[in-house]
């Protein structure tokens, strides 16, 4: 009977080869004036894991953190292609759904989530525990599409954002079973020892959820979590037409920060985490940046949220007509 | 009715009954080996120690230089500067008065007055001033690395070639392309020679709304309108259809005249060329795609001030400085890739290791045994052996089978078996000590 209990409570460059000439000095003055792109941090790509772990109706705030993150990375210029968005998505047309097609993550219905161009790449019983790890450590098998791969190398910054309901040091999949804090420390070694990474920041909104990142081990891992543990994360608000609550507090609160950024944005990742405010999201978050090998008021929102920001100039500037 | 004793029921003769008890034990002996086998994870022994001992190995790889008889003792203090140069890169140098034979590669230095003239292997140079000499050489042969720029090393490549008009209803717009003609002149020759190195598949199309994702203003571009040019979420400019990179090729026509370079490249990405005339030659575009297509793929260019006189636009000396800087790379990956198996394997107890991994580990094993082999022999040798070896120890790396069974805490498993197992093993248990008892007490009994 203890032993049931306890198994319920586990809840440039112009190349010489004869091909072309051009002004050399043209382009120094060019190049100069562009300054040639800023990337003192090395990466020349971004890639995107967002997880929603949970199903069901009553859990439609889970599928709104996630489908608000896919929303900002996208606006601040991940392609579909580098976003792996693995999402129960059994909310948006739902039967008991009031507007169906859509999911909002707010009062009053602003903003649809759901939209006209998302693409989900993991969907329904796809979420699994299994799924998650394969696509972190490329292990997937060779029929497997491109768009359900991650394929990340040594220059890619990815941003791995989990929702869902959590306990300590453990994150629950669909009701159906439950990835541990050992499982992605693990995963994010084997990334590491490929070299599958240049480095990874790491979100999660759950209960407990500081206790999730407590054990990873691999270089270049920035971490972040809604709650301490021992706490429980809280959702936002309720809109009364669709019945449930639509997304939850710290999400909503990161997401609202995140609103005011865009591509070009110098904000850092400091700025993210001093904008946690306890009192509105009602538990603790918490940040791990000992792995982390940058200062992280150095770290730009950028460097994770967006597309890559990195160009050379390779042939001058044309004359205007 | 009156209630029978119970020794004349036949199943409770102490034979039946004892049997019957006897062959459940029976069962469960039987079944224990099968349970073992089919709940424990193959994982077969790994060559470590011969794995660890390719690591810790450094490939070299020779370079072989002729100078004209006269100027081999006079040119001695360039020929160590430049030996120590290389040698930091993993390249050996060797210079020689006369021919050599059979080795492979060499190059050929000549006296020449008419500036620095490269041709198939020969470069001219003016030995009357030798202060040049080992730059120009150590630019040729291993030129400095253009970091994040060139696209990691993969043995298959799609170019990808678009023709994006940002509007189709305004003036400036252009109908088509002959993207045939444009690649059958300036890339297939290119392509034709680092095939050595990678297999290209070629796509192409035209678009005729591919909207910017900012406001352009009437001014020069500022650089952080380039860095957000590609609006990636609305221009689709690959298709999914496999998994190997892409190298992508925009010709960007803009509605309205852009004041901003004609065109550049976005490291690992592409290059984009941004036209404005209404009618766009393919003759314009593609040598631009072309150099674009180099850079990224790592040809080097040719130091400034040398004159290449070849035929093929990939001179000798640039393609196999890509070959020996690829080999080396591939080399090195694959010995990391090789260790990270182990030191993994070792470090995670529930990783699976399956007969296709350790074939694959073996296999990598061998191509690198012989590329150290062959590296004094022949450079293209070489460089298929480490090819072969990437690719091998990378699939090793990601074998589906290779995924770590889940942690699983000691309570988890005492929560999962007890109460399947406990209800079912106490009878048989309790069944067994009691026979036991009774047999014994007979026994006693009829001493």
């Amino acid at each position: 009977m203890l032993f049931a209990a306890l198994l319920f409570l586990l809840c440039f460059f112009d190349l010489a080869s004869g091909i072309n000439a051009h002004n050399v000095s043209q382009d120094e003055i060019l190049q100069n004036f562009y300054s040639q792109g800023n990337n003192p941090q090395g990466h020349t790509n971004n890639w995107a894991v967002l997880v929603c772990a949970s199903r069901y109706w009553f859990n439609y705030r889970h599928m709104a953190n996630a489908l608000g993150m896919y929303r900002t990375v996208k606006r601040l210029g991940i392609p579909d292609s580098n976003i792996i968005l693995m999402l129960a998505d059994d909310a948006a047309c739902n039967p008991r759904n009031k507007f169906a097609g859509c999911v909002y993550a707010n009062k009053g219905r602003h903003l649809d989530l759901y939209g006209d161009n998302i693409e989900v790449d993991y969907r329904g019983n796809e979420v699994t525990v299994e799924n998650f790890i394969r696509v972190l450590t490329g292990r997937v098998a060779p029929s497997m599409p491109r768009s359900k791969r991650l394929l990340t190398d040594a220059n890619s910054n990815i941003f791995v954002y989990m929702t869902g309901h959590g306990g300590n040091e453990f994150l629950k999949f669909q009701d159906n079973e439950e990835i541990s804090a050992f499982d992605i420390a693990d995963a994010f070694e084997q990334m590491y020892q490929k070299k599958r990474y240049n480095e990874i920041f790491f979100m999660i909104d759950t209960c407990q959820a500081n206790t999730m990142y407590s054990k990873f081990y691999s270089p270049n891992v920035l971490a972040t979590g809604s709650s301490v543990l021992g706490e429980n994360s809280y959702s936002h608000e309720n809109d009364y037409d669709i019945g449930v609550a639509v997304i939850d507090r710290y999400t909503h609160y990161v997401l609202n920060f995140l609103e005011g950024v865009n591509k070009t944005s110098q904000t850092t990742m400091q700025d993210l985490f001093n904008s946690y405010d306890v009192d509105k999201i009602g538990s603790h978050p918490g940040v791990r940046s000992d792995l982390f090998k940058r200062r992280v008021d150095e770290a730009l929102i950028t460097d994770f949220f967006g597309g890559v920001a990195q160009f050379i100039i390779t042939v001058g500037r044309k004359n205007c007509n | 009715m009156p209630l029978r004793d119970p020794s004349t029921i036949f199943f409770q003769f102490d034979n039946v009954r004892r049997t019957i008890i006897a062959s459940y034990w029976i069962i469960i002996i039987l079944a224990l080996p099968l349970w073992w086998k089919t709940t424990s994870i193959e994982r077969l022994s790994l060559p470590s120690s011969r794995v660890r001992n390719q690591a810790s190995k450094e490939l070299r790889l020779p370079v072989h230089i002729q100078l004209p008889g006269s100027y081999l003792e006079t040119t001695k203090r360039s020929q160590d500067q430049l030996a120590q140069t290389l040698s930091r890169q993993g390249v050996d140098v060797v210079f020689t008065g006369g021919h050599v034979e059979g080795s492979n590669p060499t190059y050929i230095l000549k006296h020449g007055t008419n500036g620095l003239v490269l041709s198939d292997q020969e470069l001219e140079y003016d030995f009357s001033d030798e202060s040049k000499l080992s730059t120009i050489l150590s630019e040729l042969l291993c030129p400095p690395q253009q970091g994040h720029l060139v696209a990691p090393y993969s043995p298959r490549f799609r170019l990808s070639f678009t023709l994006l008009n940002e509007n189709s209803t305004s003036e400036n717009y252009v109908r088509s392309w002959d993207v045939s003609r444009g690649i059958r002149r300036y890339i297939t020759p290119l392509l034709d020679q680092l095939s050595l190195l990678h297999n290209f598949t070629i796509e192409s199309q035209v678009q005729y709304h591919a909207p910017l994702a900012f406001k352009p203003r009437p001014s020069r571009l500022s650089s952080e309108d380039l860095s957000v040019f590609v609006n990636s979420a609305e221009w689709s400019l690959s298709s999914s259809a496999s998994n190997d990179p892409v190298l992508h090729f925009v010709a960007f026509v803009p509605s309205q005249p852009l004041e901003m370079p004609e065109s550049f490249l976005l490291p690992q990405w592409g290059g984009i060329v941004v036209h404005d005339p209404p009618s766009l030659s393919v003759d314009d575009v593609f040598p631009i795609f072309a150099r674009q297509l180099l850079s990224l793929l790592g040809v080097s260019p040719l130091p400034a001030g040398v004159k290449y006189t070849g035929d093929v636009p990939i001179s000798r000396w640039q393609l196999e400085a890509l070959l020996r800087q690829r080999t080396l790379e591939n080399t090195h990956s694959s010995q990391d890739t090789l260790l990270s198996i182990v030191t993994l394997v070792d470090q995670i107890e529930g990783m699976p290791v399956g007969w296709n991994v350790k074939d694959d580990i073996l296999d990598a094993l061998n191509a690198l045994d012989k590329v150290y082999a062959s590296s004094s022999a022949s450079l293209r040798e070489t460089a298929k052996q480490s090819t072969n070896a990437i690719v091998l120890a990378s699939r090793a790396f990601f074998n589906p089978d290779m995924l770590a069974l889940l942690y699983f805490p000691a309570e988890h498993k005492y929560a999962v078996y007890a109460p399947l197992f406990a209800s079912a093993v106490i009878p048989v248990i309790a069944a067994a000590v009691r026979e036991l008892l009774a047999w014994r007490r007979q026994r006693r009994q009829q001493t």
